[in-house]
């Protein structure tokens, strides 16, 4: 069966090709079509003979050809969004330049799955960001530029340690146990961003990329739009598109920032008069001696100590950002170029915590005749991360706030003092190094044949090549390096090889409809292999390489591979410019799937009705642009791991010898998870579309999810990885353009906001929170809602903490009381506001970024918000602990080791709404009278500023969190996670 | 013309895709697929050192099934004092139905024995006849113990019923290949069912062992294991007639230093150990024997402590008292510890000669019979003034000889299950006490329905 849609695919294609030859012309004419405000070529412009059926669109380059009758005179040009152009046929040809009519947008040419397309004509639902919208910010990486600018794109930094991974949400969340984050497609290359190093904090692969070197960024949400990723579009896919080079002078363009950064937002702990107080209390009302029970804790006499230590801020130090760029791009009609360079400094605010990155980049693109182009876009980057471990490590810095400040930070010798309650970070930082390098290279090269002017095959390779190198040396001071020192080293190369071959057909069948298809076959393979060594025991702290070790104690070496073998085409046919349909089916084989299941199909379907082209509507001076689309269609998602549907047999060691056990057993059935997604949007302009926007519904029902279910481990294994589960994501989208503004002072400003509804609707058995969290997955609930013991404040007459029971009554006894849902981690709705000013050489961004519900659980508070059970240092807020029968409070009681209100409980949910002045540039254009004695184009200086205010409830850091360290089925948990820095930088942009 | 182009480039791309399908059929790199793991002798064999593999790691002797029947019989004995909540449980008797020592312990036990099964069912592969005897021996043994050290923690003691008829555990005698296999749901055999599928498991290991196997089980290891079994079913002539051949195969012998067995590898004392090296080990952290037993400088985390009121009934000239305990001078220092456990690498001991006197002159002693020797002669062995620095005893009474036995066997995993089979009581339970039978894992009970019963009071 699929064999027959494959090849009615190909046949399909020559089918065209027939019609095609079936039309006989005469006089060949050739022209280019551009816009007048800037010359760039304009895609897809109707190009038709006066009085005549022949026609022909313009291509990527602007570029037209047609055969024209002998008698023909003028040619009509028309395009959504310009005035129409007619124009003789024997006059110049080569700029043709057409008027904006007003109408901005619709015109603008959209990247998608395997091509472009113009906005107008897309019946899908499709995000863009174009780089010109982040560029000089100071971002961290750059898939955080789409953070309140794109809708449906729900983002969480996780915390401010740079160069850790994002939590990246395409319309809800898709997976239980495969990855949930979306596919990323760089310039046509399927790149790595997993995370593939040790870190228990997962690393970034995509924050060596260089976000001035992005054109735009496109994120596919809906089936139509990404079902031609097939088996691995369930999660949405982002793809991003590099700038190029442009035909005529060559550009110079080169900047330079710097910038300061600081947190957010510190932790407010108490002082020593505070802490002295609850802790004195604490012991009375647990019957002990404070001074005697804090000597047994630490062994030390601190506690009449003088010391007034703040370690909540020592957890910080003050950062930078630098970065110097420069760019060269130009060419002539055959050959463009590209050719950028930057290198970017940013240290952290967290002790330690620093990201470095190099990029170079060279695109270039030669026609060899009219008929053949070929191009090649070469990128390599290095990364320098010193990275940080987990919130859950004692090496988190931002872990010192649980200190006491009666210790002093460091002892008189100058060292760091090491008889803190726990470990003293501060030890860390003076005797380790941990240095993560990467080098990436994000490449590809294409050769287009135009085989007839309405046939273009496409054949290009793609290269994701990223070498991570770990080094770590712990000195014999830190708590892990003791007693001699430890040192690893650890090495991991992943390759992506990706080879795609399409034909591309586009052809005016008549006046009135136009048709284009593609076909396509892709096969893909990737590879991972590391190998890593660990040495202990060095002569002194001196000797950090592991060929100075006494003792190799641990090593390794590793390998795991996937492949992809796949087919796909599209089709989309317009009639009348007003009624739109399209369609794609994709066929992904993969190694990963079952040997009994390998193959997956991936079909969509899409329809759009631009109402505004209608005749009732055309003349009409209020509704400038209407469109209704709708799509349906299934995805995939593909990360289930490579090699989950074998049963597999692995090596055990038994002293010196080794042997064979059973390591897993699979199911040969077992393949990807399946979505089916709905969405109907409209598209609107109104006032000459001054006003315009997008509203979007959308339905995501995904079933055979992956799940580990439980078997009898009587029979050799516990658990069997079957498709089984299901979930629904049900969600709005609103987008509003406006210009508010136009004239001299320029105010344009857009607003989006988005929202989902999660439902786990089929799950084996519930998935419970773990012993410190309250993150669960249950049927019928939202993914990882929270679930447990319901705080019920504290008891006036003893100030015993209560909770509450099932019947809505309170008890002091945790055993009486029940779990009970709690909180929901998911927003329930996000979005963004931005406005652009410009007056005169100034301009002014200003971009804000929301989140409205979202539910945090502080795992933390159970040490540190806990009215003084522990000789933790505690949050001020604890300082309004009962202190006698009928004080009415939140705090219970002190009293220390006893348990008083201890318990996971709600007691630590907030509500993590907040709205954040995400980005801010203000910029000034020095006028080009004054530029020209520096023959310069043009300069621009700027201030920016990143994540300037926040305004939140949420009495810990940074609302925006997420410990990556416990499971992924727990969301909003906050576990000493360090907040996001705010930076405020100038720079300098010229253009010679 | 140009059709022509673009047919030939619609074939080449359709070859192209012909060659990636092959392409599709990748082999993992640190894994073998189960369909052509096990197909030569060698495999056969790799597999069969894969069961020790298993035994080795910390669900199992590596730590459990050697620490767990001392912490259980904790009261005047020992005590925990570690913060892992699942040992302390066990040594409290208030264990949890997911309590995490015995769920991995229950795990892993199936796990070695679907590995015996699945060697089991591979013999035809082997060649060899000596070999493929020797292998079925092993995997038999492998099979036997588990269910043996399975029924003993997880089930109602021997004797608990006039019939044994209590649920004991579930008998697996062949191996899973698929998920039909996997999600099958047995129930729990009684325990007279699973001892006496022990007892067969180990006679024929012991018939089809060879007297000399290297490192890994020989005929004598599954006759000392038989003669626990015995000794735990109270069949005292049975359990005498396995430590006797135990004894007479002349293969072992007791060394004249009584830590020799701890501190050097594979002495003649022993009779079945457990190989461990500086890589290989049940771990130098979290999991281990030393791990948890020792306090020295940069080894152990000292959980285990020795209760005063148990080192003072040795005697005081006992040789064992000075050298099998110390006093800790790493984590926790200060408190007495046991010296049989105090390096990561060393090899564990699971049955030593010692144990085989000591039944034998107990079981002769309950006969009123001399079998093999008299049991002054055996206990002669154990206790005398060059071994322990103690004088010999004479006519030694069935008291004598148990006493003897608590405290030569200390903490090498016993004494849980002589309690048991003694019907005595450790603190305030009674020898058939449900405090004192694990839990079967929570986890197993939901994932056959209930199928597999839970213990009483859990």
């Amino acid at each position: 069966m699929r064999i027959l849609i494959r090849y009615a695919m190909y046949t399909c294609v020559v089918l065209c090709l027939f019609l095609q030859s079936a039309f006989t012309q005469t006089k060949l004419i050739r022209g280019k079509v551009v816009d007048s405000k800037d010359g760039t070529p304009i895609v897809g412009a109707t190009v038709r003979i006066l009085n005549s059926k022949v026609l022909t669109v313009t291509n990527a380059e602007g570029v037209f050809e047609l055969k024209s009758p002998e008698k023909a005179t003028t040619l009509i040009i028309t395009f959504v969004g310009f005035k129409s152009l007619e124009t003789p046929i024997d006059s110049d040809l080569s700029n043709l330049k057409l008027e904006d009519a007003g109408t901005q947008s619709l015109s603008e040419v959209v990247v998608v799955g395997y091509g472009t397309k113009i906005k107008k004509d897309i019946t899908s639902s499709i995000s863009k960001v174009t780089g010109k919208e982040f560029e000089n910010l100071p971002l961290p990486s750059f898939e955080q530029a789409l953070q309140g600018r794109a809708s449906g794109v729900f983002i969480n930094s996780g915390s401010g340690k740079l160069g850790q991974g994002l939590n990246i949400r395409i319309r809800g969340i898709s997976s239980i146990s495969a990855n949930q984050q979306p596919f990323v497609v760089i310039d046509g290359v399927p790149v790595l961003s997993q995370p593939i190093g040790s870190y228990d904090e997962p690393d970034n692969p995509l924050a060596t990329i260089n976000p001035d070197d992005i054109e735009s960024i496109e994120i596919l949400k809906d089936a139509a739009s990404s079902a031609i990723y097939g088996a691995r579009a369930s999660n949405g896919v982002i793809l991003v598109t590099t700038k190029s080079g442009k035909a005529g002078k060559t550009k110079i363009s080169a900047g330079v920032y710097t910038g300061w950064s600081k947190p957010t937002r510190k932790g407010e702990f108490l002082n020593t008069a505070q802490y002295k107080e609850l802790f004195t209390a604490a012991a009375e009302n647990a019957g002990l001696d404070v001074a005697e029970e804090f000597e047994a804790e630490t062994g030390t006499k601190d506690w009449n100590s003088n010391n007034d230590t703040k370690w909540s801020d020592l957890s910080f130090q003050n950062g930078y950002v630098q970065q110097y760029n420069i760019s060269m791009n130009g060419g002539d009609a055959r050959t463009k170029f590209l050719i950028s360079g930057s290198w970017n400094d940013q240290k952290g605010i967290l002790l330690t915590n620093r990201l470095r990155r190099g990029n170079g980049r060279i695109n270039i693109d030669h026609s060899l005749n009219k008929n053949f182009r070929v191009g090649i876009n070469l990128s390599l980057s290095k990364g320098l991360n010193n990275r940080l471990y987990s919130d859950n490590s004692f090496t988190n810095p931002l872990q010192l706030n649980a200190l006491s400040p009666l210790q002093s930070a460091y002892l008189p010798s100058g060292k760091p003092n090491s008889n803190t309650i726990y470990y003293n970070n501060l030890i860390e930082v003076a005797n380790s190094k941990k240095l993560a390098t990467t080098y990436q290279s994000i490449s590809n090269a294409f050769a287009e044949w135009r085989i007839i002017p309405s046939l273009v095959f496409r054949s290009q390779v793609g290269l994701n090549w990223n070498n991570l190198q770990e080094d770590e040396f712990l000195g014999r001071e830190t708590i892990d390096g003791a007693p001699g020192g430890s040192s690893f080293s650890n090495q991991v190369t992943s390759t992506i090889v990706t080879y795609t071959n399409t034909l591309n057909f586009n052809k005016s069948i008549t006046e009135e409809s136009n048709f284009d298809a593609l076909a396509g076959i892709e096969y893909q393979t990737g590879k991972n292999e590391g190998s890593s060594v660990t040495g202990i025991v060095f002569p002194d702290d001196r000797f950090t390489k592991i060929s100075s070790a006494a003792i190799i104690s641990a090593g390794s070496s590793t390998a795991t591979e996937y492949t992809f073998a796949s087919y796909f085409a599209k089709a989309n046919y317009k009639f009348k410019d007003r009624y739109l349909l399209g369609a794609s089916y994709r066929i992904d084989g993969s190694s990963r799937f079952g040997k009994d299941n390998r193959y997956g199909s991936f079909p969509a379907a899409s329809a759009g009705w631009i109402i505004s082209e209608e005749n009732f509507l055309r003349n009409s001076s209020a509704v400038s642009f209407l469109k209704l689309r709708a799509s349906y269609g299934r995805t995939g998602n593909a990360e289930i791991g490579n090699f989950s549907s074998r049963s597999l047999f692995q090596a055990a060691a038994y002293a010196n010898i080794s042997g064979l056990i059973t390591s897993q057993l699979g199911i040969p059935t077992l393949s990807w998870e399946k979505t089916n997604q709905f969405d109907v949007g409209l598209d609107f302009g109104f006032a000459n579309n001054r006003i315009s926007g997008e509203v979007d519904y959308f339905d995501k029902d995904t079933r055979d999810l992956l799940f580990n279910v439980p078997a009898p481990a009587v029979n050799g294994f516990t658990t069997i990885t079957k498709n089984i589960g299901a979930m629904r994501n049900r969600g709005w989208e609103f987008v509003l353009n406006a210009t508010i503004l136009n004239g001299l002072f320029r105010w344009t400003a857009s607003a989006n906001i988005s929202t989902y509804v999660n439902k786990v609707t089929k799950l084996v058995v519930p998935v419970p929170p773990q012993s410190r969290t309250l993150g669960r997955l249950a049927e019928g609930q939202p993914f990882g809602q929270f679930y447990g013991l319901k705080y019920a404040g504290v008891d006036p007459s003893n100030g015993d903490a209560l909770y509450f029971k099932n019947d809505g009554s309170k008890t002091n006894d945790v055993s009486e009381a029940e779990d009970m849902i709690v909180g929901n981690p998911n927003p329930d709705y996000y979005g963004g506001i931005n406005s652009h000013f410009s007056y005169r050489g100034f301009d002014l961004d200003i971009q804000c970024q929301f989140v409205k519900g979202g539910d945090i659980y502080n795992m933390a508070g159970i040490f540190q918000s806990v009215n003084g059970d522990y000789f933790d240092n505690q949050t001020v807020d604890q300082m309004k602990y009962w202190k006698k029968a009928g004080d009415i409070t939140d705090i219970p009681q002190p009293r220390l080791y006893e348990g008083n209100g201890t318990d996971k409980s709600s007691r630590w949910v907030q509500d993590g709404s907040y709205f954040r002045v995400k980005s801010v540039n203000l910029g000034y254009n020095i006028p080009r009278s004054l530029l020209k004695r520096f023959k310069m184009d043009n300069a621009r200086v700027y201030v920016a500023g990143l994540n300037l205010f926040t305004f939140t409830k949420y009495t810990g850091y940074d609302p925006e969190v997420n410990a990556t360290y416990v499971n992924s089925v727990t969301l909003g948990h906050d576990f000493y996670t360090p907040p996001q820095a705010r930076t405020i930088s100038v720079g300098l942009n010229i253009g010679l | 013309m140009r059709l022509q182009y673009i047919f030939r480039l619609v074939v080449f791309s359709a070859g192209l895709l012909i060659s990636c399908n092959k392409q599709l059929d990748l082999q993992p790199k640190q894994d073998v697929d189960a369909a052509i793991a096990i197909i030569t002798p060698e495999n056969v064999d790799a597999a069969a050192i894969g069961m020790y593999s298993l035994l080795g790691g910390g669900a199992l002797y590596g730590t459990n099934l050697l620490l767990l029947p001392d912490l259980q019989a904790a009261d005047g004995y020992v005590s925990w004092r570690g913060s892992f909540q699942s040992f302390r449980q066990v040594a409290r008797k208030n264990m949890a139905r997911d309590n995490a020592e015995a769920l991995r312990t229950w795990t892993n036990a199936y796990k070695a024995i679907n590995m015996a099964n699945t060697v089991l069912e591979s013999l035809n592969i082997v060649t060899d006849a000596d070999q493929k005897q020797q292998l079925e021996g092993e995997a038999l043994f492998v099979r036997g113990i588990m269910h043996f050290e399975l029924v003993r923690f997880y089930a109602a003691p021997w004797g608990a019923t006039s019939d044994n008829s209590q649920p004991g555990i579930v008998i697996k005698t062949k191996s899973t290949k698929d998920e039909t296999g996997a999600f099958e749901k047995l129930p729990r055999n009684t325990v007279a069912q699973v001892y006496t599928q022990v007892v067969n498991d180990l006679k024929s290991a012991a018939e089809k062992l060879p007297e000399s196997n290297g490192t890994r089980a020989n005929k004598f290891a599954a006759y000392a294991f038989l003669s626990r079994v015995y000794l735990q079913q109270h069949d005292y002539e049975k359990a005498l007639d396995a430590a006797s051949k135990v004894i007479e195969s002349g293969a072992f012998q007791l060394n004249a230093s009584i830590t020799a067995v701890f501190d050097n590898k594979n002495t003649r004392e022993s009779v079945f150990e457990i190989q461990q090296n500086d890589q290989n080990n049940a771990g130098t952290a979290n999991d281990g024997m030393a791990t948890f037993y020792a306090s020295l400088v940069g080894i152990g985390r000292a959980d285990v402590r020795m209760v005063s009121a148990f080192l003072n009934t040795y005697d005081p000239n006992d040789l064992r008292l000075s050298q099998w305990y110390y006093e800790g001078v790493g984590a926790r220092p200060g408190n007495m510890y046991c010296s049989k456990w105090k390096s990561f690498s060393q090899n564990l001991p699971v049955i030593r000669l010692a144990e085989m006197y000591l039944t034998r002159a107990e079981c002769n002693v309950r006969l009123n019979s001399s079998v093999g020797d008299t049991p002054e002669n055996d206990v002669a062995k154990i206790i005398n003034p060059l071994r322990v620095t103690l004088p010999e005893i004479t006519n030694p009474t069935l008291d004598d000889i148990l006493d003897i036995r608590y405290h030569e066997l200390a903490f090498e995993g016993v004494r849980i299950h002589d309690v048991k089979r003694l019907k005595i009581m450790t603190g305030d339970y009674n020898w058939d006490a449900n405090e004192l039978v694990f839990p079967i894992p929570q986890r197993e009970v939901d994932a056959t329905n209930g199928i597999i019963t839970q213990n009483p009071g859990y």
